[in-house]
């Protein structure tokens, strides 16, 4: 009997850890992640139809300038991050902790491709959690004195901007959690540690995060405050061009995946008694 | 293996982004008009603007008069020269700019003959009689235009000419002529004869106005709120004016520029601009903020300019610029201490 191929054996992997991976206790967080941009574009939405938006140094804040907002400061900086890292070190880790991952080590199919299933199962869980999310709260503020056919083309690049984003935290640390043994705090570091310091510095350093060229792929203006960091961020702000960043994160995630792949295959995992 | 349960998920997920995107498509093609979305507290007297207007602008006189900012300028910045000008512009038309004109709205066309291109409507209060008996006696004479009584200034030759030409280079009416009307009741024009005969055209039978440029409007809206703004075409202003080459040749390739301020203990504003492309745009945005990295060097040692330099934000998207600015009263009192003060008894230039 021959061993079936990798694709074919992560789509077997994929219609089982897909539905398992929705309705599991981590899934609680991951509503919450995502149900907390829209229950704040509700209440923003309430609030201008009763007050009216906050006028902030003058200007009026409209809804996309507001939309945009959201974007940077929930999604980019924060939910797409997180959502790689909880999910990503996980798809290995859990079946390790959970002293299960024997059973699919143990099945006709090359471990390689369990990860790979579980990883298109964590990118459709979180694309279809993320996704209408950023749809929704788009059609709840942008109509706030914007309008939205002005604004559509900037939502189709933030939902493939997202898209990329998912993908390549979600493969930077789908590696890591194959590979390392206490992946979550790795992955937390590098995520809110490392990526949040390097953009800060000049020279070529910041090159070594995903952000970098995630931002690149924003069509909003980053959000500035009075802060030190928004300051340095202003001086040093440097991004690559769209073509470039998303060839470099196609690489990143193509890459760690691959790297992911090798490690499931070559590391032996030994599980705590 | 996906149970009933995920199958509805992905079923109601997937619907959520059909509908939206196809929505967001549609609204994209399709499009609205912008006028329909238009603010309601928004002016009504751009209805009586020509639509091909170059620069749009409005002011809420009576806020801006009463605001403590206001009051500190004419402390600072000699109260005594604004108010001879105000004065003098009630004694020839007998419209008090502090407590009779509501707000205003302004037009300018940069495409029309030279001194007649400018147009201006004035909510308020106003007493007709008096102010067509004020404007008669300094020489204006009264015409009938489609059954409004047309208060007109001829430039040259007449009495009144002589009366309001000497009343600033600013107030002077310059070519042909310069003419007031009272629209309707607490709403009167005045600018160009020929600008003012078109706001009563406006008036009386409708047609392409300031209201009916989506473009305009919807730059208009895109400001929002504030008591005073300005909407214009740069690119436009630039070809129909005959700026100096090198001056002409720094221009950045700026189509739209708004401005728009809020006016009460200090100024809040933001100054946006809409450029040629996104290239333009992103060296826009360069030099602007090279502008103020420099200031805020330069201010490190002035605490007053601090609230000011902290307050400048560059913002905007794709062609967009913009710049938001607050500037605190207290700065206008250290500018006003600053500047020197005329001898007392030295006669002030009326402004």
């Amino acid at each position: 009997m021959t061993k079936p191929g990798v694709l074919a054996s992560a789509v077997r992997v994929f219609d089982f850890s897909f539905g398992q991976m929705l309705w599991s206790r981590r899934s609680v967080f991951l509503a919450l992640l995502v149900g907390a941009p829209m229950a704040i574009a509700v209440a923003v939405r309430l609030v201008a139809m009763t007050t009216g938006l906050p006028v902030i140094n003058g200007a009026g804040l409209s809804g996309p300038t507001l939309f945009g907002i959201l974007i940077w400061l929930l999604f980019v900086r924060f939910i797409v991050p997180v959502l790689g890292v909880f999910y990503g070190t996980s798809l290995i880790a859990d079946e390790v902790d959970d002293k299960t991952i024997t059973y699919l080590f143990t099945r006709p199919v090359p471990r390689a491709a369990v990860l790979l299933g579980k990883y298109f199962s964590y990118l459709a869980c979180v694309v279809l959690l993320v996704l209408p999310s950023v749809v929704v709260v788009y059609f709840l503020i942008v109509p706030i004195g914007g309008h939205i056919g002005e604004a559509f083309p900037s939502l189709l690049a933030d939902l493939g901007m997202l898209l990329a984003g998912l993908a390549s935290y979600g493969a930077l640390f789908a590696f890591v959690g194959a590979q390392l043994k206490r992946p979550l705090i790795v992955g937390l570091v590098f995520a809110f540690g490392w990526e949040s310091t390097v953009l800060l510095i000049p020279g070529y350093l910041k090159r070594l995060s995903v952000a970098y060229y995630l931002q690149a792929l924003v069509p909003h203006a980053m959000p500035q405050d009075a802060s030190a960091i928004s300051a340095l961020l202003q001086v040093f702000q440097e991004f690559p061009s769209v073509m470039s960043s998303l060839i470099c994160l196609t690489a990143i995630t193509v890459g760690a995946l691959w790297l992911a792949g090798r490690a499931v295959e070559t590391r032996e995992y030994v599980l705590e008694q | 293996m996906v149970t009933a349960k995920t199958r509805y998920f992905v079923i109601a997920s997937l619907l959520v982004m059909f509908v939206g995107l196809g929505t967001g498509l549609v609204a994209f093609y399709v499009g609205f008009p912008a006028t329909a979305f238009f603010n309601k507290n928004s002016p009504d007297e751009l209805r009586y603007l020509p639509s091909g207007m170059s620069l749009v602008g409005y002011v809420e006189v009576r806020e801006i008069m009463a605001s403590d900012l206001r009051q500190r300028l004419r402390q600072n910045f000699g109260g005594e020269a604004q108010d001879n000008g105000r004065k003098q512009f009630q004694e020839l038309t007998g419209i008090n700019f502090e407590t009779d004109i509501e707000h205003i709205v302004g037009g300018f066309d940069a495409g029309g003959p030279a001194g007649s291109n400018g147009l201006a409507i004035a909510r308020g209060v106003f007493d007709n009689v008096k102010i067509e008996a004020l404007m008669q006696e300094h020489g204006a004479h009264v015409q009938d235009y489609k059954g409004k009584r047309l208060v007109v200034v001829d430039r040259f030759g007449d009495a009144a000419a002589t009366n309001f030409n000497n009343f600033g280079a600013e107030a002077r009416p310059a070519d042909p002529s310069f003419a007031l009307t009272f629209i309707e009741p607490g709403l009167v024009a005045f600018g160009s004869t020929a600008l003012v005969q078109h706001a009563i055209d406006l008036h009386a039978t409708g047609g392409e106005s300031a209201a009916t440029n989506d473009d305009l409007v919807s730059h208009i809206r895109a400001l929002e709120g504030g008591n005073a703004w300005v909407v214009g075409r740069l690119d436009v202003l630039r070809s129909k004016t005959k700026l100096p080459e090198i001056v002409a040749n720094q221009l950045p390739p700026i189509t739209w520029f708004g401005f728009r301020g809020q006016v009460d203990g200090g100024l809040q504003a933001r100054v946006t601009a809409e450029a040629r492309d996104d290239e333009s745009a992103t060296m826009l945005r360069d030099v602007v903020r090279g502008f103020l990295a420099l200031a805020k060097l330069q201010t490190t040692s002035k605490p007053e300019f601090q609230h000011f330099i902290q307050s400048l934000q560059l913002g905007g998207t794709g062609t967009t610029v913009s710049l938001s600015l607050d500037v605190p009263a207290q700065l206008f009192d250290a500018l006003g201490s600053v500047m020197p003060k005329p001898p007392v008894g030295q006669p002030q230039t009326p402004q």
